[in-house]
């Protein structure tokens, strides 16, 4: 477990040395424009993962919590001036609190009453916004970040950057709850929450502490969103594809472990950038939702899922 | 074994074919390359019927390819499709500029799609034609883009001003505004309020409903209730045609004397068709219609073309509304490149903001954001429409132009009941 911890810690270290110098070797926006939807879908995929994939709770509703992160932190940039880290950390508190809030609400109820109840928080957060002038309403509202450090290389290259060490940071959350005290307690609700119960595992605490992360997360993907487009309006902050790849993105990587999230994000969000600007009609949608099935019934298990199946199967 | 006169050839050879994309691609050899416009489109998504535009786009480069090209070089353009989504649009206009190279832009639809590009094309000093975005340019002011369409300069009040003229015209002092809660028709209906305000006149009823609403009936009578002169309408294409229908099922107060104004929906075939003489009396914006004030040897020739490939690939068969200011932008870009005799975009800019250019919907002249320098929006009210059938709107004298002056094509009738009943 020790060399495990020293090996992560090593390649997170890595992969933010990587995005730091990245700019001085990619020097093609593109990619870091491409880069920026599939970090921030690994960071939405993480966060969906700590209630979805270690409860098992299914959450319709990450676009709620991606959303009001999204609002918050153009409303503080834009009305009080309020720099891109204060507005992530700001996002990733009122994300835990409408988590905690949601764990409060919905956690008596179960299964599919769950996540029926998840998709009309989006929907009420949608109607809050469209109704508030001060967020800008249905018209929108326009975010002129303030201009980029020298270091970074550009508006683009920056929210990349940052976008990068949420993800980084989420993923190492995710990691250290699922070999703590809170990931066994989870895998036990999810296997049989009234057993666990009965164990005496405090499974309401648990819940909520998970709902209150995955929250968190989620709103903190959503944070320096408006820096990237620029331009934020509720019907795509509160997009339900948001929520659909939340969830589509560790069932095809794996939901049992930090990884899933991780692959699932990368292989769909670069499957999804790669039709838009490839095959671009009908089709890439067509194509998403073939891909989609095909993982869903061929690897029910995600990716990884498939590969121990692979492996138990060569070691017979 | 490799004599030294091999390897010497071999590298030779070599370094030739490692230059070669350089030198290739340098000024000398861009000659004889196609210039490049790179856009996106709507194919998918809630904005899909938008991607008539295309037609657009395709008529007027195979135009200009045909007629030699622009300076000698060929014209090719490269379009991605951002699913009506403005989350796809930084990656897609980045891989247009960066990945495809492409010499000047075009935006994507409207407002929301466009908005995220403006300060992207700001930083990177780009061209860009911009589509049926109102007030597009108004905050990034930048001096590279030129709007395709003719909401025309202040385009927020610009839009319902034609609405609140014909209203003023007739002495209407009364307004009820409804508008759905989204980005295009919350704008409009603001607009409406601030010139009602401007022109004096009271508006007894403003109210919003949600995007999706199928019921007008509750709207409608307390419409009938506070017995307007005008109603300005502000509605995307599903609740135009609830509205029309609502209004033909539970009637509308007599007081009523123009009716519509900013409702999206009526400009296109389909509603056109679908709602048929319901839609007689309805006064409604629009960018262009059949007209004898309107009629052009290009915008006849545009139309005989357009339409048998919108019938094929089942697109809008009419197309008055968007598609001619799709291939509007291909001309602007013509005209820049033309004009300066180059595609540094500085010089096609510099030549835009000084000249006047020949379009196929008229003589067009931009102020230094690149907005029309005079509105050309037309108000019209649909007369003498009988049955469904979608052809007779290719006929003149079946939305008769108001408004602008200049353009009038036939007279307003009122009451709005009396509007309706005539045919």
């Amino acid at each position: 477990m020790k060399r495990n911890n020293v090996i992560f810690t090593l390649g997170a270290f890595l992969v933010l040395l990587a995005g730091f110098f990245a700019p001085s070797i990619v020097t093609n926006p593109f990619y870091f424009f491409a880069g920026y939807v599939v970090v921030q879908y690994i960071v939405i995929a993480t966060g969906w993962n700590v209630l979805g994939g270690y409860a098992g709770y299914i959450n319709f509703g990450a676009a709620a919590f991606f959303g009001s992160g999204v609002y918050l932190s153009a409303f503080l940039f834009n009305t009080f001036g309020v720099p891109l880290w204060i507005g992530i950390i700001a996002a990733a508190a009122l994300g835990a609190l409408l988590g905690l809030a949601m764990g409060y609400l919905t956690l008596q109820i179960q299964g599919v009453y769950f996540a029926i109840a998840t998709l009309g928080l989006v929907i009420v957060l949608e109607t809050i916004v469209h109704n508030l002038p001060g967020l800008g309403g249905a018209r929108g509202m326009a975010v002129y970040g303030p201009a980029p450090p020298a270091w970074s290389g550009g508006p683009v290259q920056y929210v990349f950057f940052v976008i990068l060490i949420i993800a980084v940071a989420c993923v190492a959350l995710a990691r250290w709850i699922e070999h703590s005290w809170i990931g066994r307690g989870l895998r036990a609700v999810r296997a049989s929450e009234d057993a666990a119960e009965c164990s005496g595992v405090p499974t309401l605490k648990l819940k909520l502490v998970a709902c209150s992360i995955s929250g968190a997360m989620l709103a903190a993907a959503g944070a320096p969103y408006p820096f990237y487009t620029n331009f934020i309006e509720p019907v795509t902050a509160f997009s339900l594809l948001i929520g659909l790849n939340a969830i589509a993105m560790p069932l095809i990587g794996g939901t049992r472990s930090w990884a899933g999230p991780i692959i699932g994000a990368i292989v769909l969000a670069s499957a999804q950038q790669i039709a838009t600007v490839t095959i671009s009609s009908e089709l890439n949608i067509l194509f998403v939702g073939v891909v989609l099935i095909a993982f869903v019934a061929l690897a029910p298990n995600g990716l990884l899922g498939l590969a121990k199946r692979k492996s138990a199967g060569a070691s017979k | 074994m490799t004599t030294r006169r091999q390897f010497n050839k071999l590298a030779t050879l070599g370094t030739l074919g490692l230059a070669a994309p350089t030198i290739l691609s340098s000024k000398a050899f861009a000659a004889d390359k196609p210039i490049k416009i790179g856009a996106s489109v709507s194919l998918t998504g809630p904005l899909a019927s938008t991607r008539a535009g295309e037609i657009g786009y395709e008529l007027w480069r195979d135009d200009v390819n045909a007629a030699g090209g622009l300076l000698g070089r060929k014209v090719e353009f490269v379009i991605y499709d951002d699913q009506s989504s403005a989350s796809n649009v930084p990656a897609i206009y980045s891989k247009l500029v960066d990945v495809d190279k492409v010499d000047v832009l075009i935006s994507p639809y409207g407002a929301n799609l466009s908005a995220p590009l403006m300060p992207f094309i700001k930083q990177r000093n780009l061209f860009m034609v911009g589509m049926f975005a109102l007030a597009g340019n108004d905050r990034a002011r930048s001096d590279k883009y030129f709007h395709a369409c003719p909401w025309g300069p202040d385009s927020m009040l610009g839009w319902p001003r034609g609405f609140f003229d014909i209203a003023k015209s007739i002495n209407a002092k009364r307004i009820a505004i409804i508008n759905s809660d989204l980005e295009f028709s919350s704008s409009a209906a603001q607009g409406g309020n601030q010139i009602a305000k401007e022109y004096g006149m009271e508006v007894v009823m403003n109210q919003s409903y949600p995007p999706n609403t199928s019921d007008f009936s509750a709207i409608l009578r307390n419409i009938n209730n506070v017995a307007p002169d005008a109603v300005f309408v502000c509605s995307y294409p599903a609740d135009s045609a609830a509205i029309i229908r609502g209004v033909k099922e539970i009637g509308i107060n007599d007081s009523v004397q123009i009716f519509g104004g900013s409702m999206i929906g009526p400009q296109y075939g389909s509603l056109l068709g679908s709602l048929g003489e319901d839609l007689n009396g309805l006064v409604n914006i629009t960018t262009f219609v059949p007209a004898p004030t309107l009629e052009s040897p290009g915008i006849e020739r545009f139309f005989e073309r357009y339409t048998p490939i919108a019938i094929k690939e089942k697109l809008d068969p009419l197309g008055f509304y968007i598609p001619p200011f799709y291939y509007v932008a291909g001309q602007i870009i013509e005209a820049g490149i033309k004009g300066s005799q180059s595609v540094d975009t500085a010089k096609m800019a510099q030549y835009l903001h000084s000249h006047a250019i020949d379009t196929i919907v008229g003589k067009v002249a931009f102020n230094d954001i690149g907005d029309w320098t005079k509105r050309r929006t037309l108000m019209i009210q649909v007369q003498n429409v009988k049955g469904n059938d979608i052809n007779q709107f290719r006929e003149p004298g079946k939305q008769v132009i108001l408004s602008p002056e200049e353009l009038k094509s036939g007279n307003l009738i009122t009451p709005y009941n009396a509007a309706r009943k005539a045919s």
